[in-house]
């Protein structure tokens, strides 16, 4: 009977050991799934757009000049320069400048509301990229107008996370 | 909390009556998504970052930003701001747990 005992409580030990390592495989799988885990206020491009623009025409301009590096080495530290030509008087100027981008789980980086105070039609900042993707800024005049002006950047190493 | 470190940069440093500046922002925040985790506790980092910046002269606010959290740590904002007089530039900032803050910088034309 003691001999019985002890080889099942082998066999038991055993499967538990080859058990182990299959568990925690798995968890390690889920691990990084965890680190994906939406944010807390997700938006596509696409419904980022229509959240700014509804359903008028974006067209692409020359007008809107963005400054974006080609590699950013890091995602995490990326500048951002957005020139608008705009005369910037009461009847003429820009309204807002949005920042956008085209995967990172919420498309919206910054949203400024310029006034002809400004005199120009200039911001700069910089931002996060998680990923190799777009910049676009999109820009709104005075008279109800949308232009935007897209450019990609290879991120090398991710900034989200 | 102590009050966050915030710097206002007025370029070039000399200007005159109806020159146009740039107006550079910085502010000491961490800016957390909400999804990255901390590699030590395992956690998901709660998101913290701004989302309110107002930048104001004499009180009258002439740019007005909604900031989400795809902007960068400790992040940076410029403007352009046409010198009309003399006063002062404020910056307000508000974050989504409801912290505020302020900073302000005198504008001294010259000439």
């Amino acid at each position: 009977m003691e001999r019985r005992s002890f080889i099942k409580s082998l066999v038991a030990v055993s499967t538990v050991a080859v058990a182990t390592p299959i568990m925690a495989k798995e968890e390690a799988k889920e691990a990084p799934k965890k680190s994906d885990t939406k944010g807390p206020n997700d938006m596509p491009f696409d419904v980022a757009l229509k959240a700014i623009a509804g359903d008028k025409e974006v067209k692409e301009s020359d007008k809107v000049k963005l400054s974006v590096p080609e590699i950013a080495e890091n995602g995490a530290v990326v500048p951002v320069k957005v020139e608008v030509d705009s005369p910037m008087t009461e009847k003429e100027y820009v309204k807002a400048i949005h920042i956008l981008n085209t995967k990172n789980s919420n498309a919206r980086c910054a949203d400024v509301m310029l006034t002809p105070a400004n005199a120009k039609g200039y911001f700069a900042t910089r931002v996060k990229l998680a990923q190799t993707q777009e910049v676009v800024a999109v820009v709104e005049l005075s008279d109800g107008t949308f232009m935007k002006k897209g450019k990609s950047i290879k991120v090398t190493i991710g900034g989200c996370g | 909390m102590a009050e966050r470190k915030a710097m206002i940069k007025i370029k070039p440093k000399k200007y005159k009556v109806g020159d146009t500046v740039k107006v550079d922002f910085v502010v000491i925040h961490p800016m957390d998504t909400g999804m990255a985790t901390d590699k030590e506790t395992k956690k998901v980092i709660p998101a913290h970052y701004i989302n309110e910046v107002t930048f104001s002269f004499d009180g009258e606010p002439f740019t007005k930003m909604t900031i989400w959290e795809s902007v960068s740590k400790n992040p940076y904002f410029s403007v352009n701001y046409k010198v009309t007089k003399k006063g002062k530039i404020t910056v307000d900032f508000t974050d989504n747990l409801g912290e505020k803050g302020s900073k302000s910088k005198k504008l001294k034309p010259k000439g």
